[in-house]
């Protein structure tokens, strides 16, 4: 099977070589056929590659130790769930997942677009094919995932404990999904630089895979900040790893094209800015793999490190010089059509919003990088870790909440400053209310009244909207309440999914603020019988326990958790000891609740003395965090459904399309 | 249509206005900083190999000994600078977990700042031209190489279709 493994990838490496060629080929000489020869070509492609990654988790699932990947990244004893997610537990078998997600995507887009966008398709297809090319150069010659051993272990070394973890199961997948999605609108934003159909096809073709790809990534970073937060045992979910900073700048970067865009569509402005960002986001993408692959800056995510790092800077190198090329050669074409009207206008508040998005990608990125300019100018190492982070984010992310609030209640081409006064009255009042209730509730940490009353403002600005939208839908159509609000977000489910997704935004600031600001913690050793305390809380410690199945050890600590008087249940907080392991890997307890988490790590257990050493945090609002995630996807969701003046539009676009070519 | 709000006495306002003016800078003189011990815990990154954390955070036995230390210096009457002094004498910059603000680290600070105050800059003068230029002609007109697709008895069909779902929206 391991075999047939890498012949599907050695035999899809050609079709994909094929399809490049091809498409290639088919557009300069204009030859249908040639650019249909190579849309199949991406087919087999799929197919292959799907059969290949098919052919591994056969290996895996069936503990053929002899292929070096299954003896390195699974064993007999490792729970299904966990030889299914080893396929992505190693750089090699990542790397085919990867491949795996491109393919896919190439194929819908293929299907999808038969019988339209046939002038941008070709080469559509050849820059997908091209990145699919060098991902299967990888797989079938540096990173590969079919060698086999010399001889056959008795078991595998198995999975990294830190890994089992059900998070493993969606949270690569996710990432992979978003990092790999952004190669869509960029194999669609170099078609139309290279063939010069620059209108704005391109972009209202790959709107919702952008919002895909955007919704992908920003739930990979949510949940790989949920997994590091239950997994990690350190009592935060977000330590500004190069990993995860590799994952949130494509994000801001993406973000940013989402409401840039907006001016594009309305106004055909920021066309070569639209398609930077487009670059840029998939160049930075490659980097992030970069960064997470070459092992060349330090990270707890370190994983999978290897020498493949060269390989994936030459590739950005020949992405950079190719889009930026192309996007220098297309200028002249590129002119604005309208100009701004006014600087207190909805445009203007998106040209900051963005300046403040892609600065913040520059700080994340330039804090991640510094380390490497550091030891080059200077030969010193240094560390750029949280502190730096948190202190050059939060202004920030301070205004970038700001802009949030004022965004939505200022109008398109020119606002007047008297209704922008106007409109921000009710929210502005609601801003120094929060405020007032904060002192009086005895809250002096600045940063947190900053951060709950600008906060306020946006919740505020953003209900009024809708308020507003539904009386005057009200008044048009003289529905009820509850018919007009219905209609009114129907009919506009792009503008009301987006304030949803700010509402997400702030519940992670809010949450984000709580757990930062009020965060308390406890250390203690403890024999059976004794107490310590985090806040409201108060911990019995009541008896160690263990227990054994055939893949680990567990040994944990028992605690009676105390509000007061009354007992609010157990925890177990402990250790896990992977037979295949040699690390002991901590395993969390958690009192989840709306309020505040109660956080537990068993530290250490002396036998001898009968102590065990255990760390309490009391962690607030942290689980608005996750909801405020789950009502971003489902704002990112709702303005990904088509509505009424989407429809109007494709039809419209099909009808050019159709009539250019009857004529 | 002129949006409805909600109307506060202006008396009320003007006070809310000055009573917040007030507050605020009291309660950024009030508001209570780490301790000296967390302040260092936070200004080190843990050596214990098993995670980039600080020791503020870090769980390990490593991380309990160098607290154990920083209590002792600072119970000796150390500051929380030389207490982070002389870790960096012992292991390197690298142990600090984040640039200094002198010399060629404080580019690392001021970086990210300058870059958004030049961009700004430049978006105002953009933005300030682009208000004087009168609109600019032409859009990125189709050029460049399109494959011709034939024109199928489907096409026909589905031009009708088309035509026949825009009425129904109109």
């Amino acid at each position: 099977m391991a075999d047939f493994g890498a012949l599907c990838l050695f035999v899809a490496l050609a079709t994909s070589g094929w399809a490049v060629l091809a498409s290639y080929n088919g557009w300069r000489a204009r030859l249908g056929e040639l650019v249909l020869s190579a849309e199949r070509a991406v087919y087999a492609t799929w197919a292959l590659v799907f059969l290949a990654v098919l052919s591994l988790q056969y290996c895996i699932f069936t503990d053929q130790f002899d292929l070096e990947y299954v003896a390195s990244y699974s064993n007999r004893a490792l729970p299904r769930l966990y030889k299914f997610t080893a396929l992505w537990g190693g750089q090699a078998g990542s790397l085919l997942f990867w491949l795996f997600i491109l393919v896919s995507y190439a194929s819908l887009i293929v299907l999808t677009n038969r019988r339209r966008n046939r002038s941008l398709m070709p080469l559509v297809v050849t820059t997908l094919m091209v990145v699919s090319t060098f991902f299967l150069g990888l797989v079938s010659f540096m990173s590969r995932p079919f060698v086999r051993l010399a001889f056959m272990p008795e078991d595998g070394n198995g999975l990294n404990p830190q890994l089992q973890n059900p998070f493993m199961a969606i949270h690569p997948p996710c990432l992979y999904l978003g990092y790999v999605g952004l190669t869509l609108p960029f194999a669609f934003a170099i078609a139309a630089l290279a063939t010069g159909r620059l209108d704005d096809t391109w972009f209202r073709t790959t709107r919702r895979w952008t919002i895909l790809s955007w919704f992908f990534l920003g739930t990979g970073v949510l949940l790989g900040g949920w997994w590091a937060y239950v997994e990690l045992g350190w009592g935060g979910y977000w330590a500004w790893d190069p990993v995860e900073n590799a994952s949130l700048i494509p994000w801001l970067t993406c973000t940013a094209f989402l409401h840039s865009v907006m001016i594009e569509e309305r106004k055909k402005m920021l066309r070569v800015w639209n398609l930077s960002l487009v670059i840029m986001s998939f160049l930075l993408s490659i980097l992030g793999t970069f960064i997470t692959r070459s092992g060349v800056i330090s990270s707890v995510h370190s994983f999978t490190k290897s020498d493949i790092g060269p390989v994936f800077a030459a590739f950005l190198g020949l992405c950079t010089l190719v889009s930026v090329g192309l996007l220098l050669y297309r200028v002249p074409m590129l002119q604005s059509e309208h100009r701004l009207d006014s600087f207190v206008s909805r445009e203007s508040t998106f040209l900051f919003n963005n300046l403040l998005l892609v600065g913040a990608a520059f700080a994340v990125l330039w804090g991640t990088l510094f380390p490497i300019l550091s030891e080059a100018v200077r030969g010193v190492k240094i560390t750029v870790g949280p502190p730096f982070f948190n202190e050059v984010m939060v202004p920030i992310a301070f205004a970038l909440v700001t802009l949030a609030g004022i965004c939505p209640v200022i109008a398109w081409r020119r606002a007047s400053a008297l209704k922008l006064v106007e409109k921000i009255q009710v929210p502005f009042w609601a801003l120094l209310g929060a405020v007032a209730a904060l002192l009086l509730g005895g809250v002096r940490d600045v940063y947190a009244i900053v951060s709950f009353s600008l906060a306020t403002f946006v919740i505020a600005t953003t209900v009024m909207e809708f308020w507003w939208g539904t009386r005057s839908r009200q008044r048009v159509t003289g529905q009820n309440a509850g018919s007009a609000f219905l209609s009114l977000v129907d009919r506009n489910k792009r503008r009301y999914g987006g304030f949803v997704v700010h509402l997400g935004f702030i519940l992670i600031v809010i949450g984000v603020t709580g757990s930062t600001a009020f965060k308390q913690e406890s250390t203690a050793s403890l024999r059976r019988g004794e107490s310590f305390s985090v806040g409201r809380y108060r911990m019995v410690f009541e008896d160690m326990v263990s227990q054994e199945d055939a893949n680990r050890e567990f040994m944990g600590a028992r605690l009676a958790v105390y509000d007061g008087q009354s007992r609010r249940g157990t925890l177990v907080p402990g250790q896990n000891f992977y037979k295949a392991g040699q690390n002991p890997s901590t395993e969390v307890d958690i009192r989840y609740t709306l309020r505040d988490d109660l956080y537990l790590i068993l530290t250490g257990f002396d036998p001898q003395e009968g102590r065990a050493t255990l760390k309490a945090y009391l962690n607030p609002l942290v689980n608005w965090i996750w909801i405020g995630g789950g009502v971003l996807i489902l704002g990112a969701w709702f303005a990904m459904l088509p509505d009424i003046r989407d429809r109007r539009r494709d039809a419209e676009a099909k009808l050019r399309e159709v009539e250019s070519r009857a004529a | 249509m002129p949006p409805e709000t909600l109307r506060i006495p202006r008396v009320v306002r003007a006070l809310a206005f000055v009573g917040a003016c007030a507050v605020l800078p009291g309660v950024a003189a009030a508001g209570s900083g780490p301790t000296p011990r967390q302040q260092v815990e936070e200004r080190l990154m843990c050596y214990c190999g098993c995670a980039d954390l600080t020791v503020r955070v870090c769980t390990c036995g490593t991380a309990d000994a160098i607290r154990r230390e920083i209590d002792a210096r600072l119970e000796n009457g150390e500051t929380p600078d030389q207490v982070v002094a002389a870790y960096v004498s012992r292991h390197g910059a690298q142990i600090r977990s984040a640039p200094s603000k002198a010399g060629f680290e404080l580019l690392a600070w001021i970086t990210p700042f300058a870059a958004i105050l030049l961009a700004g800059s430049v978006l105002v003068i953009v933005v300030r031209r682009w208000g004087r230029r009168a609109p600019a002609g032409g859009t990125g007109d189709s050029r460049g190489g399109s494959v011709p697709a034939p024109f199928l008895p489907e096409d026909q069909k589905a031009l009708e279709r088309v035509r026949r779902e825009m009425r129904e929206e109109r």
